[in-house]
């Protein structure tokens, strides 16, 4: 009882040591005003911009949400009929290939991995309406995907391929075959509240033919059309109106039906079959850079500035005992050494995990509203999701802040404590997210170093289904919210550990 | 001034931090060139990357330290009081400033040319194996080529004025540990921001006032109309940040107290 | 060079505090002259004026008829020893004296004599770190003596010194003003300058009370006492108070006698035939003095008079 009693009244003498240093109260005061500011100016620095093709404004700068609630792109080649109630849709792909054109050159063939055509069931031809659809891709063979998000992997991979989509009530089965014989299981999902009426057909859509060229502290891409054409025969519909003919939907169409100039998509009726070509994709949006949309932690990132008052305040906090002997005065008032650096470090960590917090959710609600102010589109996340990003960089300073002030008890000298975490935690992040080095380097920098953890602040998922840069400079980080966050605090465990021991073994 | 010279040289030289910043300085830089230059690749024709601004990675790294060396030859002096003798000693404080100024320019030159010597050399042995190539359209890292040399020289300026800037900057706000966080802020935030920041003309801005983005486009020797601006308009930009801080430094030392 | 600190009108404000209401005094060679009063009093912040670290508002304080900071090489016109800590802890004492010596161009030689003069020769190639208080003070005080300055400037020398250290400081003092340096010691202290100072310069709340030489000082505040050592107190009391003096006990057979000369005392117990061992005229120690003259001006003691 005394014990804790004794504990108490140190984190009481550490607190009052700590808020009645002016300079530490202004340091992180500064912290976080610079957390909101340099958010609010990433926001009003963000002048949003969208031309089409022949530059024309954009009509609209939102794109399509999907049934999940996440902004999706879907674009594609629909050659479709209506299928009331239970039924199936049936057809062999025999040949699927890309072609781009780049300015006005003859086209050449250009199948991107995920070139994607098949047979699918759509709640109606409205963009972000629910699907399943069983497709043969261009590098990834047989998938079963659904609501976007969703992306099981078939067996098969040659063409042809057979494919078949069954419906009973919300639940659609995948089937592939490579002889219309023997079928095999590829997955089965529920629609939820799918209506009775719905569109099934066949589907054709190949995404942009992306290239991003990386040099030191800038990337530059080039990004143009491609067109998948998709032969399909042996096509059979059970639960339609027999009588009912295809009819053909660029859904999602923003490019009048012919990209970049070439063969027009639509669809054909051969002799037994359908040719199919589209152009676009049918997934989620990836936020990246040069990416639509503005994700949660683009308002946290005067974080980074709020890190390096933090790092500063927490080191000095506890050099300042040595440059004046005081540390002689703590611990002749309790002599446990231990329990002076946890009372420190206690303090610390709360002390900063408040303010960020305060700072974080001042910042990002904010920080959104200039966005949207602007036009941006801000790309929606769970609740769960931004509640994590908000505490988790409340988290990653406190964390930081005690990682600080252990180095700073081992150093004991405050510019070299300062340095060291700076260069640790700041540095990395720095060189990673600035595009300052290739994305190897980065993910392996963002993967041991304590700038991991920054990845708590990451929102977006990153989709096996879509081909995208997934580099830190795009918000994505290379290990997951919390397993980066570990990483600090494996670092912080281990900084703590050094200071406890020599704090002991020292003289004071 | 010869003798204010002289006794920052003495000062500098009788605490055993000096020698072990410079090697570190010399270490960090080359270790993080040499780890640079082994993980990139160039997998054929005009692969984007920059063979000389790769070797010479490290500087962004070493810079911290010389911002250590530079700030502590003021700050330390502030910590202990000493600062008082030292003006006790030398009444006219702008000649003190020039000749820490001075000493630790020379130092860092020194220290930095060790540096990036060894960087170039280790990307001239290792880029070859990592596809830069002549064959890939990269010659052979060699100060001979005028580019080259000029990143080589530019980043050895580059860490002399990073070292000026921290001095200026410590001055100003006399104790270490603020010092080091407000330089290596300035020095690290730039390009953070301006990566968030998605209007063009901000970006440009941001990029051409950073004192590390501009500074380190002396690096480049490939692509440079890609550039946010030229590479020694660029070296001048962080110049100038370094001339503001010093003066701000060498004003109020002049209107404080000591 | 005419060797003395000229200090005049010196004012200076921090915000709404007066450190410095009109400063005003003179350092002479040849004499220690003591600079005493409460803490707080404006010594320091004196002191930082003279060698050119901090500004004034108002005032000027000369050396040798020359501002401290036009001094070409100002080591070897004042030395001075603000705060002995003041030196970066990983610097060995003698390259710490060397640095200084530089500063002044001076040889390294004069460096391994002052030390020597110090008696610190076995502890100067050690970390200064590692010294104790008063060893900095030595290493202090020898960085003072490096330019063989006329003029020396310590700010409390013996603070913290142990009493053989004390001593030697003293006797030090007293060997740099006989060599005819001129020599301003501050101290809070009036007892620590006993038998050191020559003269002293009394302040309080920023300006001087008073500039006085010791002996004077003290001549003045023993006034016309007489102490007095008899077996019957009683009896003696009654015939010295009869006779207009005051008369204060001051221990079991001592008297303070005032109003009176020491030659009407004995005059006076001879006779009523009151048996006496001793009289001699009443020597106030420097502390009394001090006491005496400061009751007013002490800003503690002023607070707590407001307070009544």
């Amino acid at each position: 009882m005394t014990g804790r009693d004794g504990f108490g009244q140190l984190l009481r003498a550490e607190w009052t040591k700590f808020r009645t240093v002016r300079g530490w109260v202004i340091g992180l005061v500064a912290a976080a005003l610079v957390t909101v500011l340099i958010g609010l100016f990433g926001a009003a620095a963000s002048n949003f911009s969208c031309s089409g093709p022949n530059g024309q404004p954009c009509a609209a700068s939102t794109p399509p949400i999907g049934p999940g609630g996440e902004p999706v792109i879907d674009s594609f080649s629909f050659a479709h009929k209506t299928l009331t109630g239970d039924g199936s849709i049936t057809a062999r792909l025999t040949s699927l290939t890309a072609v781009s054109s780049s300015d006005g050159q003859a086209p050449v063939e250009d199948t991107q991995p995920w070139t994607k055509a098949g047979v699918v069931i759509k709640e109606s031809t409205t963009p972000g309406s629910q699907y399943a659809a069983m497709a043969v891709t261009g590098g990834h063979g047989v998938r079963m995907q659904h609501n976007f998000t969703g992306d099981i992997a078939g067996t098969l991979s040659a063409k042809p391929s057979w494919l078949r989509l069954t419906r009973s009530g919300d639940t659609i089965t995948g089937h592939e075959s490579a002889d219309g014989v023997n079928w095999h299981l590829v997955g089965t999902v529920t629609l939820p509240g799918l209506p009775s009426t719905v569109q099934a057909g066949l589907f054709a859509t190949s995404p942009h033919h992306e290239e991003i060229t990386e040099s030191f502290a800038s990337a530059s891409g080039t990004s143009y059309p491609t067109l998948a054409t998709a032969e399909f025969d042996r096509i059979d519909l059970e639960g339609t109106r027999p009588d009912d003919t295809w009819t053909g939907d660029n859904i999602g169409d923003r490019s009048g039906g012919r990209p970049d100039g070439g063969s027009p998509t639509g669809f054909e009726e051969t002799g037994d079959g359908v040719t199919v070509r589209g152009s676009g994709n049918i997934a989620p949006i990836v936020a990246g850079r040069g990416g639509l949309g503005k994700t949660v932690e683009s308002g946290l990132v005067g974080a980074f500035a709020g890190l390096i008052a933090v790092i500063v305040v927490a080191a000095t906090f506890m050099t300042s005992e040595y440059r004046r002997g005081l540390i002689r005065t703590s611990l002749s008032a309790s002599p446990r050494r231990g329990r002076v650096l946890a009372a420190k470090s206690a303090v610390i960590g709360s002390v900063t995990f408040v303010t960020g917090l305060a700072a974080a959710s001042i910042a990002v609600p904010l920080v959104r509203a200039v966005e949207r102010d602007k036009g941006h589109f801000a790309f929606p996340v769970p609740t769960a999701t931004e509640l994590r990003v908000v505490v988790g960089t409340a988290a990653l300073l406190a964390v930081a802040a005690v990682f600080s002030l252990a180095v700073g008890t081992v150093l004991r000298r405050s510019a070299g404590a300062v340095t060291v975490v700076i260069v640790a935690i700041v540095l990395p992040y720095t060189l990673a997210i600035a595009s300052v080095l290739p994305t190897g380097p980065s993910d392996w920098l963002l993967r041991v170093t304590p700038a991991a953890a920054f990845a708590v602040q990451q929102s977006m998922p990153e989709y096996p289904q879509v081909d995208a840069g997934y580099t830190p400079a795009d918000g994505y980080f290379p290990l997951p919210p919390l397993g980066g966050f570990a990483v600090l605090c494996g670092y912080t465990a281990l900084a703590l550990g050094v200071a406890a021991s020599v704090l002991r073994r020292r003289d004071a | 001034m010869k003798e204010a010279l002289h006794v920052e040289w003495t000062k500098l030289r009788t605490v055993a931090g000096t020698v072990w910043l410079l090697a570190a300085v010399v270490l960090l830089t080359v270790a993080l060139g040499v780890a640079t230059s082994a993980a990139v690749s160039c997998s054929g024709v005009g692969c984007g990357q920059d063979p000389a601004k790769i070797s010479l990675t490290g500087i962004a790294f070493g810079q911290a330290v010389v911002a250590v060396l530079a700030v502590l030859a003021v700050g330390g002096e502030y910590s202990t009081g000493m600062i008082r003798v030292t003006f006790a000693a030398i009444p006219r404080r702008s000649a003190v400033l020039a000749a820490k100024a001075s000493v630790i320019s020379v130092l860092v030159l020194v220290a930095g040319a060790t540096a990036v010597l060894v960087s170039v050399l280790a990307g001239r042995i290792i880029l070859p194996g990592n596809g830069f190539t002549e064959a890939n359209g990269h010659a052979v890292l060699s100060l001979a080529d005028g580019p080259v040399l000029r990143a080589a020289v530019g980043s050895v300026l580059y860490l002399v004025l990073v070292g000026l800037l921290s001095l200026g900057v410590a001055t100003v706000v006399r104790d270490a540990a603020t010092a080091i966080g407000i330089v290596l802020g300035l020095l690290y935030l730039f390009p953070v921001v301006a990566a968030v920041v998605s209007d063009p003309d901000w970006f440009d801005r941001l990029q051409r006032i950073s004192p590390m983005t501009a500074g380190l486009a002396v690096q480049a020797t490939t692509n440079l109309d890609s550039l946010p601006i030229g590479p020694w308009a660029g070296l001048g930009v962080l110049g100038l940040w370094a001339a503001g801080a010093l003066s701000a430094g060498g004003l109020l030392l002049r209107l404080r107290d000591a | 060079m005419e060797a003395t600190i000229e200090v005049t009108g010196l004012r200076k404000r921090y915000g709404p505090t007066v450190a410095l209401d009109g400063m005003t005094f003179t350092v002479t060679p040849g004499k220690v002259t003591g600079f005493v009063g409460p803490n707080g009093a404006g010594k320091s912040t004196t002191m930082r004026v003279i060698l050119g670290l901090d500004s004034v508002d108002e005032g000027r304080a000369l050396v040798g008829g020359r501002s401290y900071r036009s001094l070409r090489h100002p080591l070897r016109q004042v030395g001075s020893l603000l705060d002995a800590g003041a030196l970066q802890p990983s610097r060995t004492g003698r390259n710490h004296l060397l640095w200084l010596a530089h500063s002044q161009g001076l040889a390294a030689r004069r460096v391994d004599e002052v030390v020597e003069r110090v008696g610190l020769t076995s502890a100067i190639r050690r970390k200064a770190g590692g010294y104790s208080l008063g060893m900095r003070q030595r290493l202090g005080i020898a960085a003072a003596l490096l330019g063989d300055p006329p003029v020396l400037v310590l700010d409390e020398p013996v603070n913290g010194m142990d009493p053989e250290g004390i001593r030697w400081m003293r006797g030090f003092l007293r060997s740099l003003a006989a060599e005819g340096r001129a020599v301003l010691v501050s101290s809070h202290l009036m007892s620590e300058l006993q038998d050191t100072a020559d003269h002293v310069v009394i302040v309080g709340r920023g300006k001087v009370i008073a500039d006085v030489g010791v002996a004077d000082l003290i001549e003045s505040a023993s006034g016309d006492r007489v102490t007095l050592r008899t077996g019957d107190r009683a009896r003696a009391t009654t015939v010295l108070a009869h006779a207009g003096a005051t008369v204060a006990v001051t221990g079991s057979d001592t008297l303070t006698v005032s109003g009176l000369s020491g030659e009407r005392v004995v005059a006076l117990l001879g006779e009523n035939a009151v048996p006496f061992s001793e009289v001699s005229a009443h020597r106030a120690s420097l502390e009394e003095a001090y006491m005496e003259l400061t009751r007013d001006a002490v800003e503690f003691h002023a607070a707590q008079e407001g307070a009544r």
